[in-house]
């Protein structure tokens, strides 16, 4: 196993924790536990929201600059191939994956900012919103991510 | 510790300017600095490939970063009275907006 592999499995992984930790809080926050919930879909949207914020941002950014790191290996050895395959919209899909994760970058600062404790009312609308785009953006460049990996195959 | 007053215009400062410059980085590419992935070197500005294809993304992203906190470090200097009008939807109303522009922007590899 080569080093890019094993940034890209770690990338993955890094992924995999930051898609459950926004999909509470976003969960959590768009649709709450009216009750102490006594189901699975429950609990997973009775958390405390605010105590995902450093975790996501953390997360988030990690997960990025390693992926930034794999980048280069991406465009000599797979991009190349969904060419060639004439996978256009695959191609199109990583286009988005990248600039959509530097717009979550540009969100993170107000991001923190307004999930900062106490929680202000006013804030609340923007709060949510910043929260769902950033879940958006963290699924879908999951899902791309994964579905461009199955293509070019493991380790080939 | 409070976080003070300030952080917040800047933040909303940051997320606005900061998408609408990427967006404008990559359609006029104005990338701070090239790389060449196959010969692992990087270069200043926007260059043509050499020995390969060539990177732009880290440099619209250096681009943008600069100008988003000197936007920002800007509006921290505004007065207090004009910095409480600035509203706080403005940081996800454009980086929303921007993401519809991208999708625009890409269409043609999905047509």
């Amino acid at each position: 196993m080569n080093t890019a592999t094993a940034l890209l499995i770690v990338h993955g992984l890094l992924a995999v924790a930051l898609l459950g930790a926004i999909t509470h809080q976003a969960l959590s926050v768009w649709v709450p536990a009216s009750k102490p919930a006594g189901s699975f879909v429950g609990r997973f949207r009775g958390v405390a929201s605010g105590s995902y914020v450093n975790a996501v941002i953390v997360l988030y950014v990690l997960t990025t600059v390693l992926g930034a790191i794999i980048y280069p290996e991406y465009r000599l050895n797979v991009r190349l191939v969904l060419e060639q395959l004439e996978l256009r919209s695959q191609n199109g899909a990583f286009e988005l994956k990248e600039h959509f994760a530097v717009v979550g970058l540009a969100m993170l600062p107000a991001y923190w900012y307004y999930w900062r404790q106490p929680l202000a009312a006013d804030n609340a609308r923007s709060r949510a919103v910043l929260t769902a785009i950033l879940a958006f953006i963290v699924w879908w460049n999951f899902l791309v991510g994964h579905i461009l990996n199955n293509i070019r195959g493991f380790g080939s | 510790m409070s976080t003070p007053r300030a952080f917040g215009v800047f933040s909303v400062v940051f997320a606005v300017v900061g998408s609408i410059v990427y967006v404008i980085c990559v359609e006029q590419n104005y990338a701070l600095f090239s790389y060449h992935p196959a010969v692992n070197q990087f270069g200043a500005g926007v260059q043509e490939p050499m020995d390969g294809p060539v990177m732009y993304w880290y440099g619209w992203i250096a681009t943008s970063t600069i100008a988003a906190t000197l936007a920002g470090l800007l509006a921290c200097a505004l007065p207090a009275s004009v910095a409480q009008r600035v509203w706080s939807g403005w940081a996800w109303l454009i980086p929303a907006a921007v993401m519809i522009v991208f999708c625009y922007l890409l269409r043609n590899f999905f047509l």
